[in-house]
């Protein structure tokens, strides 16, 4: 079949780039808005816009029926789901098959089996590929706690239907053990409608190192070589590169076919990332499979030439893969930063405001893909992800300095955002060393955070002589003194 | 022509006047000539102060001036010395807990007439997907929670209120 216009499902930064390829490749586009939702970019450059209703916008996003019913009346015959929301939702992709709407991603099987973390891992582990010691509780309710102790400390808990680090508990000492699997299971039951939970051994100073992979459903499966995300605050990205400045080329080969033998053993279909834990002294297990496209995925393209997106099209269209194993390279480094609105200082609390002013760096070597404009909002309805900051440079030197003269220059005046505090990191001797896991950010939080030079004479200066009325009003009063005479200069 | 400035948490408060040739921010530690011109860039400035120049971004909101400065982001808080004074209610900031974003509550782990400790945890707030527990600025007795587990709430909003402080 042939994709002649396609629905993304999707919002913000991610919306704008899936319609960006689909463009390219002569598709037509229509992205979602709900009816209180700013304007974005991909609102100016898609063919089409439908508007969506909701309680609130991210209800609107979660509304399967709604979705689905908008790609049947504006006759699309494929969905793209991006990331978050509805993408790794078996139900939304089972309602899209009886529609007759071909989904760009796999099958509802596959994304109910990777969905569920436990089902994941058993699979996982069944078929011989590592896994860190666990505990389910839905193996035996009763002696879950019990089970949990002998996992040893320290020990994660997390939600079995969970992601992105919600509801995910370090413990290290037993006798805080019950109280977190309390709040643990309450985080998980308001976040994903599941309280189920799983507890692992928490691997001390790990990286976090993930595998693009790419299957045409036909037995065939390649990858795109490694991702290394191990900045990450609250369990969450913010910085991602590849190659990983750990892996040895022996190394590297080993993560990235493991990662494509669990993906042949599912007949991937489409893009997934499996993710594993890396451990100080090079043995990895098994951490999960998104079965979607990641937030970092653009760090893979900068290194390898593909288009993901393309290729994601392709396979949807039943053209298979664009390339084999030998074929896909990595070519120099590449970092991405997540550009958010929140407040480094204050624990990354989320900041709401207008933009004001937005100008964006450009460059050899720099990509943005921006789900902002300027005069935009930025409130607390969505993530606050506002952007993706993406270079490259031919060695990891390069990248670094690239990238950090690329968020200097990134100008946005309105809401606090992560821009100096990224540049930061980067600036780092241990980030320029490779030296990180992923509790370098707390480990660090002082350094990084600590306030820069005092400039507040300038910062007040500025504010002065840019606030009209204070200087109108200043500028009055030589006139008044001259009136009545008592102006002497 | 008073203003005061916030800048990471710090008040400082100012006035502006003019020389004859320069205008003059007056601060609590001395007063500094300066002078901005506009520059090409959309929202560039140049500014001059003590014989240096500083190229900057900057744009003005309605209560914070935003600046661009050496590759990093500033907000300066704008307060007029007048309007505070107009709108002071007269309870101290240290016995209010008073809601860093929007949000939910989770749950409320005290009542009004409870003593508490400083640190002790009077409710969990969840906004932006993420659970926080907010915690007593102080020891003392609590006056008012206004809000119940499932009440959405506002920015600024007083999630807590302690009963002052006897002298």
């Amino acid at each position: 079949m042939t994709i002649s216009k396609l629905l993304v499902a999707n919002r913000g930064e991610i919306a704008a780039r899936v319609v960006r390829t689909a463009r390219v490749k002569g598709i037509k586009t229509a992205v979602l808005r709900h009816s209180s939702e700013q304007e974005g970019p991909a609102h100016l450059i898609a063919d089409e816009v439908v508007t969506i209703e909701g309680s609130t916008p991210v209800a609107a996003y979660l509304d399967i029926a709604q979705i689905v019913e908008a790609a049947q009346r504006i006759g699309a015959d494929a969905v793209h789901p991006g990331y978050g929301f509805l993408s790794e939702n078996a139900a939304f992709v089972a309602a899209l098959e009886k529609a007759g709407i071909t989904f760009v991603g796999p099958t509802s099987e596959v994304i109910d089996l990777m969905g569920d973390k436990i089902r994941a891992r058993a699979f996982v582990e069944e078929r011989g590929f590592p896994v860190a010691p666990s505990a389910i509780e839905d193996d035996d309710p009763a002696t879950f706690v019990e089970r949990s102790r002998t996992v040893g400390y320290p020990l994660l808990i997390k939600p079995s239907a969970g992601g992105g680090g919600k509801g995910m508990r370090v413990v290290r000492e037993d006798g805080a053990l019950e109280a977190e699997i309390d709040t643990a299971r309450r985080e998980g039951e308001r976040y994903f409608g599941d309280g189920r939970l799983f507890v692992e051994r928490y691997i001390e100073r790990p990286r976090h190192i993930e595998v693009q992979v790419m299957g045409d459903g036909q037995g065939n499966v390649v990858h795109f070589w490694e991702r290394e995300c191990s900045i990450q605050r609250r369990f969450q990205k913010i910085i991602e590169e590849t190659p990983s400045p750990a892996l040895t080329a022996e190394q590297r080969d080993e993560i990235c076919e493991t990662a494509a033998g669990i993906a042949r053993a599912v007949n991937y279909r489409g893009a997934g990332t499996v993710e594993f834990i890396y451990a100080q002294d090079g043995s990895f297990y098994f951490l999960e499979m998104n079965t979607r496209l990641q937030v970092e995925h653009p760090v893979t393209e900068m290194v390898t030439g593909f288009d993901l997106v393309a290729e994601q099209l392709r396979i949807a269209a039943g053209e298979g893969l664009s390339a084999a194993q030998a074929d896909i390279a990595q070519n120099g480094h590449s970092i991405e930063l997540r550009i958010c609105a929140e407040d480094a200082t204050q624990d990354f609390r989320p900041a709401i405001g207008d933009i004001l002013l937005l100008d964006e760096p450009r460059g050899e070597g720099v990509r943005v893909d921006s789900g902002i404009l300027d005069g935009g909002k930025v409130t607390t309805d969505f993530d606050p992800m506002l952007s993706k900051l993406i270079v490259h440079g031919r060695n990891r030197a390069e990248a670094i300095a690239r990238a950090r003269e690329a968020v200097q220059n990134y100008v946005i005046l309105g809401v606090t955002t992560n821009t100096g505090y990224l540049d930061t990191i980067l600036a780092h001797p241990d980030f320029a060393s490779g030296d990180v896991s992923t509790g370098f950010l707390a480990e660090q939080a002082d350094t990084l955070t600590a306030p820069g030079e005092d400039v507040s004479d300038l910062l007040m200066a500025a504010a002065a002589l840019s606030d009209e009325r204070l200087v109108s009003d200043v500028m009055q009063i030589p006139e008044m003194h001259r009136k009545m005479g008592g102006w002497r200069n | 022509m008073r203003r005061i400035y916030q800048i990471d948490g710090e008040e400082t408060e100012c006035w502006l006047s003019h020389d004859g040739r320069s205008m003059i921010l007056n601060t609590p530690d001395g007063a500094i000539p300066c002078q901005l011109d506009a520059a090409e860039a959309p929202g560039g400035y140049t500014l001059r102060v003590r014989g240096r120049t500083y190229d900057m971004r900057v744009a003005v909101g309605p209560d914070a001036t935003f600046v661009h400065l050496n590759g990093r982001t500033f907000a300066i808080g704008r307060v007029d010395p007048a309007e505070r004074l107009a709108g002071n209610d007269g309870g101290a900031v240290d016995d209010r807990i008073v809601a860093p974003m929007p949000g939910v509550v989770v749950s409320v782990n005290a009542k009004a007439g409870d003593q508490v400790k400083e640190g002790q945890p009077l409710l969990v707030i969840e906004s932006m997907k993420l659970e926080t527990s907010l915690t007593a600025p102080r020891d003392g007795v609590i006056a008012e929670i206004p809000f119940a587990a499932g009440d959405s709430f506002g920015l600024k909003a007083t999630l807590a209120q302690l009963a002052p402080e006897e002298e």
